[in-house]
This record gives structure tokens, C-alpha cells and sequence, in this order.
């Protein structure tokens, strides 16, 4: 007891100022802020970690750091985890954080659902608590993903509180904020903020602010106002290109730039009659000149799509693997292929007689996307090709993609401008999500692409907890996307955020991500 | 007189089963579903039966009716159900909103109405005047704005420019703040919204009321009014603008009844924790109870308003009292 009491006066230097209150926006209403009312991915996700502990945590570069746990033990065969906690663990209420804990909370994710937290106990063979440190979790296969995509994202729950919320209604009603994490939730007020107050002894170290206030700023325009007019320290949003030059001049203001992991895509339907055509896929892709569009529509704050869907900046990346565009190859492999324009109406028609018409659907709330759709509409005219934009809302074009979000029930579109968030970008496993085959694998193959060797490689990289092995074969897995193109990535929004540094530079940035991590506000666990 | 209530009442009962029965089938018919709302946006990841286990936990795998059932039977409890997006109940979540709703829809529709009375008065009474032409025109202009637009100009001036006013919310976060300091602060988040919504709600009033004052000033007691020699200010207040205030009255009150319903584009712009704003993120998230609720409340108080509007008729128009 001595003894540990004078290693945490070591560990915690005097001098450290803690900084008072920071006010950081956010765009909704999260719910009260646990792990079952939380309601976004980003920046919901990031902030209910502030409260609640992981047992691994992604670090600046994404890659799962030890945090709750000091040990970690892999069986040869990648199948047993055993996991030694840190010790003196404690929830807010003061009671000890065990094995048992962790323990029930993936048989809790199991038996309550939870959209993030379940799936991830599809593989758990089961969980065992031989004594109050250690945590043995058996995996039916080895799993790729599992240190990220399972240790590093289900925070733990206090089993004292949550033992007696058993239905799914029950628990996303629950208002229970006891965690462990550095911070407390201190006040929610409906739809307008939250207040969070850093609890006095966090296990990893000092934290580094006091207070968060954490507004609820709906609208876009309204949040950069509010930063430019000292009401807020810093947003969850990522500028928009055309104010970030405006808010570098800015006095007061930072801007913290890097890559951004979030990707916009042109997404086909590979079960549409002409689309399935690789070769007419391939001269849309030549058709857009994603070079111009970086410049035109993100003022070059943005990367350009690789082919094989990853961002040169991930560590899964094929290195060299770029996608050149050409108007003259568009045209060239459309001869080739018999689109040929029979009836001089300037769209080029299929060898049976259908013309190249589609439509593309894309999201009305976000002007980004629908001037990248006009610009696209505007290229393929250029080849023969004719697109009709439709502008709808999230629900709407969900419905049309990807109804009720499962891949299983098809789709109906011909193409649709799209995205995904930064976590697909850094989990190992994105690339079969996306690309496998069988719709209970490729959850996220939106357009129903299939490619047997894609398949094999796909359900070989789940299981392969090897890095080096892994990268090999989510290379192998680009090189064959980047020849069938069942999406074409047109970018990668660069992460750009803004702050006042006056209020509090401190900001850790996940690459990719932001600066919305807890990283910003207590350093690792030594 | 008990049979007109009764008849009334009947009315007004359908009028309801039929606004609710509408609140009910509407969200349902809108294309999408709620079930990311309900579990988080990594649904696709889930398993098909995980996703149907769900579906059925919230009761959305039952047959339309069933649920059109269970919807009244909670009405009739007074039971709006849980927000999908939430999960808390509904009321709940609309009685926190309902206050500053009315704090801000209330006090425009107040303000606007006053300035709008006085305005069209004296404009109708300097009719084909400068003044008269120039307020029309103005109240053209006025009416013709958005109401996005007047706000963001607002907080561009305002707010971001001279930082008179803040940018957004209805009072400061995490300030803590008790009693006399609080209702200042809560004051000064109102002006700006508040400012917006009258400045928009003004040329409605206005329009109403001149047009109200010149057909009354063309009526025959005005000119016998004058004719005995009573003071312009008399005739203008006295005679003309109490007759011509009737129509306003009508407006008013059926104003009155969204009061509760709020004022989506100010409150979502300005960050405004009022109803409007729920509703619009109730229609974005497919959120079915929360719109039912919403609907229902704003149905429930649009028929108040129109009783209030039939029960007070008879006191400022004695010529409705005589004709039952």
C-alpha cells in the first residue's frame, strides 16, 4: 500500500497546471452518455470513452494501446487471450473494476444488442474470470481485428449498475453514468450540453482539464462562428475547405491538419445489367478526373482515392497502388467494348440497344458530394455517358443502397455517391466488410460485389493475427479491387480542425480521426 | 347553446381521430428506417437475426393495425411511448422543450401581433401616404425573407461581428447559473431568435390589419363619427381600429395553437432547444414516437385554440352572439 502510494507521487508530477474549462462542440444529442444511449460513431463514441475505460485504447496512429490491462498473453494458435488487469482499478462510485466486470460485459453485449458491442462477441467461444486481475477470453477462430475492433472499442461496464438492466428498451432508457474513465458526467441538459468534471484519481495520471462543457451545435456554419467569437474552444467538425485559409489567418485560432481516414466514393451497383460490366466501370473511373475534383471542390485539402479502397496513409496500404484517370482511355475502352452511340442522341448505347443512362443518388445534406455528382455528370457526358443526380435525404438513399443496413435484402440503384467513416479505414478487416461476398461477411458490400478470389483472401486475413502476413494479404486484396473497381474512391477528406489554443493546446491528433480522443485529455498508462 | 357544444364537440373529436390516425400513418409512409436510430450506425455490422431480434423488441415487425392499436391505447393513458433514438419517454421529452418553445414562439407572436396592430393602423389611416406605400413595402420585403437567412445575417452582425449577442443555445453551457443571473442569461441567448422570428411573423399582422382598417374606414358610422366631430385620434382608436382588430383576433388565435409546435428553422439554426427543432430531428432519425407525439400535442393544441377562438368570438363580436 506504501509502496504504490509513493510510486503514484512519483508518477504525478507537482508542477502540472490543470487547465479549468474547455468548451468543446459536438453536433447531437448523445443520449446520457453511456454505452447504450451514445448515439454517434464520431465524435459519440470518442466522448462516451472519456467516462467509460476500454481495455485497450487506439493511440494517435490507431493502433490499440494497453489501457485498462497491463498484460496481455496470445496463445500459439490465437485463440486464448489472457489479459492481467492494472491494478487498483476503481469505478466512480468507488468500487473495485475486476475481471468479473469485463467478464459480464461481453455477455452482456451478447445477450442485449447493441449495434457496436454485439457482433463483436459473434467469435467469443467464452469469457472466464479466474481471479479479480485476470481475464481469459477463448475465441472460436483467431481474429485479426480483435485487440482494435473488440479489446480497444467495448468499454467495460460496472456489473454492480448494469446487472439489473436485462432488455435492450431498458438499457438504452438507462441513465446510469458510473464508468471508470477520467471523467464523470456532471450535467446533461436536454439537447443543449453536457457538463463533465475529471474525477480526482484517475488511474493513468493526472487529467488534464477539469471541466468539459460540451455544447450541442446542430448547424455547421453556426459552430465556426461560434469558435471564431470565442463562445467555444474547439468542434468535433472538421472545417470545410473554403474556411480554412479564413481561420488560419484567424488570431486566436489554430488549425491542426492531417490525413482524414473518412473517404467518398463512387459506389455501383454490381448487380445493375450494364454496370456489372467491369469495362464500362473502368471508363466511368477514367471518365472523373479525381485530380481536378480535389482541387475543385476540397481546394486540395483532400488525398486522391486509391483503387484498392485504402488511404496511402494506412498502415493495410498497397504500397504503389494509385488509379490514373484518362478521358482518351475512357473512350478508348468504350469503343472497344461496343458502347457506341447508334442513334447520334450523344448517349452511346449497349450492343443490345440500352442506353448508357444512369442515375446517381446522392445526400442532400451534404453540397460537397452534389457538386462532386454534377462535376462526375458533367465528365461522362463527355464520353457518351448520361447521369441524372437525385438529391435525397439519408434515409431515403439508405433505403434505395442499402435497405434496412443489410446487404442481404439487395439494393436498387444504378450508382450512388457515398462514404464511409474513419474507423473502416483503420480496422484490418475493413477490406472484407466491404468487399466479401456473402452478405453475412461483406456487411458493408453495399453493391453486392463478388469475387471468389476476393473471398478467399478475405476469410484467410480474418483469422491471420500476424501483421506482417496481414498487410501481405490486404495488399493482394487492393491490387485485385483495383482492377474489378466495384467502388471508385474519389478522395479522402484531409482531417482539418480548429481550436483556440488560448483556451487549451494540449489537443493529441488521431491520425485520421481528429483530436476528439481521450489522449487529449490524459496521457497513456505507463 | 348545448346543443351548438355538443355539436361542436363531435366535431372536434373527429377532427382528432382523424389528425391522429394521420400522425400515425405519415412517418410510416415516409421511406427509410428507424433501426439505426434504435441500435447505433453500426447496424450493418450486426447479423441478420440480431437485427430482426430488434426489430421485434420494438415492435416494428407487427402487422400496421396492431401497432395503430397499441399507438391509441397509450394515447388514451396519456402514454406517447419511448423515443426510438432516446429511449426516453416521449413526454418527457416534449414537456422539456415545450418551455422555451413557448418562451420564444410565445413572446414573437405577442410582439409581432402589438407591432403589427399598430403598424397597419397607422399606415391604413395615411392611406396611398408615404408612409403607407413605404410600410407596404417594407412589409414586403419582410415577408419575402427567410427565415435561415434573416438569422444567419443576424448572427453574422450581431453575434459573430460585434458580439453583442451569442451564436447559438438558449443559455450558457455549464455556467451554472442560479435565480436573476440566469433569467438575464437567458434573456440574452432569447433576443437574437426572438428578433428573427418577430421580424418575420410582423408583415402577416401588419397586412391583415391595414387591410382590416380600410374596409372599416370606409364603413358608414366612421363618417359619422367624424361628421360629429369627434377627434381623429378618438375615431381612428375608438370606432375604427377595435372593429378592425377582428380578423387579427382570428389569426392571433389560430396562432396561438402553434405556439406549442414551435419554429423548426429558427430554433435549429440558432441551436434552440425548442420542439420545432425536435421535430425536425424526429423526421431525420425516423424517430415514429417522438412524431407521433409532437404531431399529437401540436394537433391537440391547434383544436384548443380553435374552441378558445369559438368560445371568445362571441365576447369581442356581438353581432355572432346575436346571430345564434
Amino acid at each position: 500500500m506504501i509502496a504504490s502510494l509513493v510510486l503514484l507521487g512519483l508518477a504525478l508530477p507537482a508542477t502540472q497546471a490543470q487547465t479549468g474549462a474547455v468548451r468543446l462542440a459536438i453536433t447531437r444529442d448523445e443520449g446520457w452518455l453511456n454505452p447504450y444511449t451514445y448515439q454517434t460513431g464520431f465524435p459519440g463514441w470518442n466522448i462516451m470513452t472519456l467516462v467509460y475505460d476500454t481495455l485497450y485504447y487506439p493511440d494517435a496512429n490507431n493502433e490499440p494501446i494497453p489501457w485498462l490491462v497491463r498484460d496481455t498473453r496470445v496463445s500459439i494458435d490465437g485463440r486464448t487471450w489472457t489479459l492481467t488487469l492494472r491494478p487498483n482499478l476503481r469505478w466512480h462510485d468507488g468500487r473495485p473494476l475486476t475481471s468479473d466486470d469485463v467478464k459480464f460485459t461481453f455477455e452482456y453485449a451478447a445477450k442485449v444488442a447493441h449495434s457496436r458491442w454485439t457482433p463483436t462477441t459473434r467469435n467469443l467461444e467464452g469469457v472466464d474470470a479466474p481471479n479479480p486481475q485476470t481475464v481469459v477470453f477463448r475465441l472460436k477462430q483467431p481474429d485479426a481485428g480483435f485487440r482494435l475492433r473488440t479489446l480497444a472499442d467495448v468499454p467495460v461496464l460496472p456489473r454492480h449498475i448494469w446487472e439489473s438492466v436485462t432488455t435492450v428498451a431498458a438499457a438504452r432508457a438507462f441513465r446510469n453514468t458510473v464508468g471508470s474513465g477520467p471523467y464523470r458526467v456532471e450535467e446533461v441538459q436536454d439537447n443543449q450540453f453536457y457538463r463533465l468534471v475529471a474525477t480526482p484519481q484517475y488511474f493513468a495520471g493526472p487529467v488534464k482539464v477539469r471541466e468539459l462543457v460540451l455544447p450541442i451545435v446542430r448547424d455547421a456554419t453556426v459552430s465556426f462562428t461560434a469558435l471564431q467569437a470565442g463562445q467555444i474552444d474547439a468542434t468535433s467538425r472538421v472545417l470545410t475547405p473554403e474556411l480554412v485559409a479564413q481561420f488560419e489567418k484567424t488570431q486566436g485560432l489554430k488549425v491542426a491538419r492531417g490525413a482524414g481516414f473518412a473517404s467518398t466514393i463512387l459506389q455501383f451497383n454490381l448487380e445493375h445489367p450494364l454496370l456489372r460490366d467491369v469495362r464500362l466501370r473502368r471508363a466511368i473511373a477514367n471518365a472523373i478526373n479525381t485530380n481536378l475534383m480535389v482541387r475543385l471542390l476540397m481546394l486540395g485539402y483532400a488525398v486522391v482515392g486509391s483503387p484498392g479502397y485504402l488511404h496511402p496513409d494506412s498502415p493495410f496500404y498497397a504500397q504503389g497502388l494509385r488509379f490514373e484517370a484518362s478521358k482518351a482511355r475512357a473512350v478508348t475502352i468504350l469503343n472497344e467494348a461496343g458502347y457506341t452511340d447508334r442513334n447520334s442522341d450523344g448517349i452511346r448505347e449497349a450492343p443490345d440497344g440500352t442506353p448508357l443512362q444512369f442515375t446517381v443518388l446522392t445526400l442532400a445534406g451534404n453540397p460537397i458530394r452534389i457538386r462532386g455528382a454534377e462535376l462526375i455528370r458533367t465528365w461522362l457526358k463527355d464520353v457518351g455517358i448520361g447521369l441524372t443526380i437525385r438529391v435525397a435525404e439519408d434515409a431515403a438513399i439508405i433505403d434505395q443502397v442499402w435497405p434496412d443496413f443489410d446487404v442481404c435484402k439487395g439494393r436498387r440503384f444504378d450508382m450512388s455517391m457515398f462514404g464511409w467513416s474513419a474507423p473502416v479505414m483503420t480496422r484490418p478487416t475493413a477490406l472484407v466488410d466491404l468487399f466479401h461476398s456473402n452478405c453475412q461477411r461483406g456487411t458493408i458490400n453495399i453493391g453486392g460485389y463478388k469475387n471468389p478470389e476476393v473471398d478467399r483472401l478475405g476469410e484467410q486475413l480474418v483469422v491471420t493475427v500476424d501483421l506482417a502476413r496481414q498487410k501481405q494479404i490486404a495488399s493482394q486484396m487492393q491490387q485485385i479491387i483495383a482492377r474489378d473497381l466495384p467502388i471508385h474512391v474519389l478522395f479522402y477528406q484531409d482531417t482539418i480542425m480548429a481550436y483556440r489554443p488560448s483556451a487549451y493546446d494540449k489537443w493529441v491528433f488521431q491520425k485520421g480521426q481528429g483530436y476528439v480522443t481521450k489522449l487529449s485529455f490524459v496521457d497513456p498508462p505507463k | 347553446m348545448a346543443r351548438f357544444f355538443a355539436g361542436k364537440g363531435v366535431q372536434y373529436a373527429l377532427v382528432l381521430l382523424f389528425a391522429v390516425t394521420l400522425n400515425f400513418l405519415l412517418p410510416r409512409m415516409m421511406p427509410g428506417s428507424p433501426l439505426v436510430f434504435l441500435v447505433g450506425e453500426d447496424v450493418g455490422f450486426m447479423s441478420a437475426d440480431q437485427r430482426a431480434q430488434l426489430i421485434h423488441a420494438f415492435g416494428l415487425d407487427q402487422p400496421l393495425w396492431r401497432q395503430y392499436v397499441i399507438y391509441l391505447a397509450g394515447l388514451a393513458r396519456a402514454d406517447l411511448g419511448h423515443s426510438f433514438q432516446q429511449g426516453r419517454p416521449v413526454l418527457e421529452i416534449i414537456l422539456g422543450r415545450v418551455g422555451w418553445t413557448v418562451l420564444l414562439v410565445g413572446i414573437s407572436l405577442l410582439l409581432a401581433t402589438l407591432i403589427g396592430i399598430t403598424w397597419g393602423t397607422a399606415a391604413a389611416w395615411r392611406r396611398g401616404r408615404r408612409l403607407d406605400l413605404g410600410s407596404l413595402g417594407a412589409a414586403m420585403l419582410l415577408e419575402s425573407m427567410p427565415s435561415f437567412w434573416l438569422a444567419m445575417i443576424f448572427i453574422a452582425v450581431f453575434a459573430a461581428g460585434l458580439r453583442w449577442f451569442p451564436v447559438f443555445g438558449a443559455m450558457t453551457p455549464g455556467a451554472g447559473l442560479r435565480g436573476w443571473p440566469q433569467m438575464v442569461n437567458v434573456a440574452w441567448h432569447l433576443t437574437l431568435p426572438l428578433a428573427t422570428l418577430t421580424i418575420i411573423t410582423i408583415p402577416g399582422m401588419f397586412l391583415i390589419m391595414r387591410y382590416s382598417m380600410l374596409s372599416v374606414l370606409g364603413e358608414q358610422y366612421i363618417a359619422t363619427a367624424r361628421s360629429k366631430g369627434l377627434a381623429e385620434r378618438g375615431v381612428m382608436f375608438r370606432h375604427a381600429m377595435r372593429n378592425a382588430l377582428l380578423p387579427v383576433a382570428t389569426v392571433f388565435m389560430l396562432n396561438l395553437g402553434y405556439v406549442v409546435s414551435g419554429a423548426t428553422v429558427v430554433e435549429t439554426v440558432f441551436s434552440y432547444p425548442g420542439v420545432g427543432r425536435l421535430l425536425f430531428e424526429a423526421v431525420l432519425a425516423r424517430d415514429y414516437p417522438v412524431l407521433q407525439g409532437t404531431f399529437f400535442v401540436l394537433t391537440v393544441s391547434v383544436i384548443t385554440a380553435n374552441i378558445g377562438a369559438d368560445l371568445l368570438y362571441p365576447l369581442i363580436d356581438p353581432r355572432v352572439r346575436h346571430a345564434r
